[in-house]
């Protein structure tokens, strides 16, 4: 019987470094960033990094051929007031003196838009026993299902988020 | 430790006044980043690797020449420095120069830099330095003004008999905090170019540039509170009507 020599080879195994992600901490691949392969695998839509867009939001998006539907209503539109001898300008005086403003809050805004009426609705009696007015302002009138449509059309700040 | 380095590494409000530069540029314009966390919310915030101390000269930070004194590997002895409770030397101010060649001469404060507890008399406490040298030319020679330590080497003129004094800060009848000359107990005014800066030498006799909102325009108050946002109120102006009602979401 003859001795069999056992050679021992000691390798580096690259098949976990190679199935595994390469987007790892501190070396962000993003767009054009990366291999060929490493590119081709991101084009997959279930991979785990979704395409960095950098901030910029899509006007429409891609249907099944592949061809790029526009949104008009995602098309951003910049409205810009004419600014013809408008008196405000980039620039301050050093002339002005310190302005302290408090800060405007929702009471102030209450007491604006709503106390007034109230007060005049209590001093000529025209509240009702439950204090709800006789005569209700427009205000007034608005029910809490036209608050959340309203909270919810063009125009809020409620619910935008990352503007 | 920590508290001292943060205090001492900052410009003081003496020193960046004259300049009338914002402190978001003179940070800006100062720090040495070598490295920063990338962007994003796997990151962790305000990771940075940045110089911290920062060798404090007669250049002012924000420019090219501190940049240089300061480049990244360039390291300097410690700077020992006497915290000043209250800065007293203001720009304009009489002042006696105690040392040097100078001594006994009376002088006008022309710059502060109140991390080495400085200050530059005008005319006063020179010296000439040659620059431009070169081999068809020979060089011009400029006087430039030594910086004084507050401390030791320059002393308040007292206004009544224009003689040095120790002083203290008092306070006046009315509330104002003044410096008093211990000698003669006379009130030290505060000079009218302590307001001086290099875009304007006081406020009130600044001449409004054609980019400049005018001081009456500001204090105006045009703000009439509605029960609108500012996206609504621009949809009223501009006549833009939104009738489309969203349809019902759930949050489960």
């Amino acid at each position: 019987m003859s001795c069999v020599n056992l050679f021992f080879k000691r390798g580096i195994s690259t098949s976990c470094a190679r199935y595994g992600k390469r987007n790892f901490r501190k070396f962000p691949l993003f767009n054009k960033r990366g291999s060929k392969i490493f590119k081709e695998q991101r084009k997959d839509p279930n991979y785990d990094l979704p395409h960095d867009k950098r901030g910029v939001r899509d006007i429409g998006y891609n249907d099944q051929d592949g061809k790029f539907v526009l949104i008009p209503e995602k098309v951003p539109e910049i409205i810009v007031p004419d600014l013809k001898d408008f008196p405000l300008k980039p620039y301050v005086s050093y002339r002005t003196p310190d302005v302290i403003q408090s800060e405007f809050t929702a009471q102030d805004l209450f007491n604006v838009v709503y106390a007034p009426k109230i007060a005049k609705d209590f001093q000529e009696e025209k509240l009702n026993d439950d204090g709800s007015p006789v005569e209700p302002s427009p205000e007034e009138l608005m029910t809490s299902e036209e608050a959340r449509i309203k909270a919810e059309q063009t125009g809020t700040d409620l619910f935008t988020q990352g503007c | 430790m920590r508290l001292t380095q943060i205090l001492l590494s900052k410009i003081g409000k003496y020193s960046k006044d004259f300049s009338n530069l914002p402190d978001r540029y003179i940070n800006r314009a100062m720090e040495q980043v070598e490295w920063k966390n990338p962007k994003g919310i796997q990151y962790k915030a305000n990771t940075v690797l940045k110089r911290r101390k920062f060798k404090m000269g007669m250049h002012r930070p924000w420019t090219a020449q501190f940049r240089e004194d300061n480049a990244p590997g360039v390291s300097h002895d410690k700077i020992w420095v006497e915290p000043i409770r209250k800065w007293s030397f203001f720009r304009g101010d009489r002042v006696e120069v105690l040392v040097g060649k100078d001594k006994g001469k009376q002088g006008i404060v022309k710059q502060i830099f109140e991390e080495r507890n400085w200050v530059t008399v005008e005319g006063l406490n020179c010296v000439l330095e040659k620059m431009g040298e070169r081999k068809d030319f020979a060089g011009v020679y400029l006087q430039i003004e030594k910086p004084l330590l507050v401390t030791n080497q320059v002393a308040l003129v007292d206004p009544s008999d224009l003689e040095a004094t120790p002083f203290e800060w008092r306070f006046t009848e009315d509330g104002e905090e003044v410096r008093v000359s211990t000698r003669t107990g006379r009130i030290i005014p505060m000079p009218p170019s302590a307001e001086e800066t290099i875009d304007y030498k006081t406020k009130s006799t600044y001449k409004e540039q054609p980019k400049d909102t005018r001081a009456d325009d500001v204090v105006q108050i045009t703000f009439e509170p509605q029960l609108k946002t500012f996206e609504m109120d621009i949809m009223d102006n501009m006549g833009i009507k939104e009738d489309r009602i969203p349809p019902k979401s759930y949050w489960y």
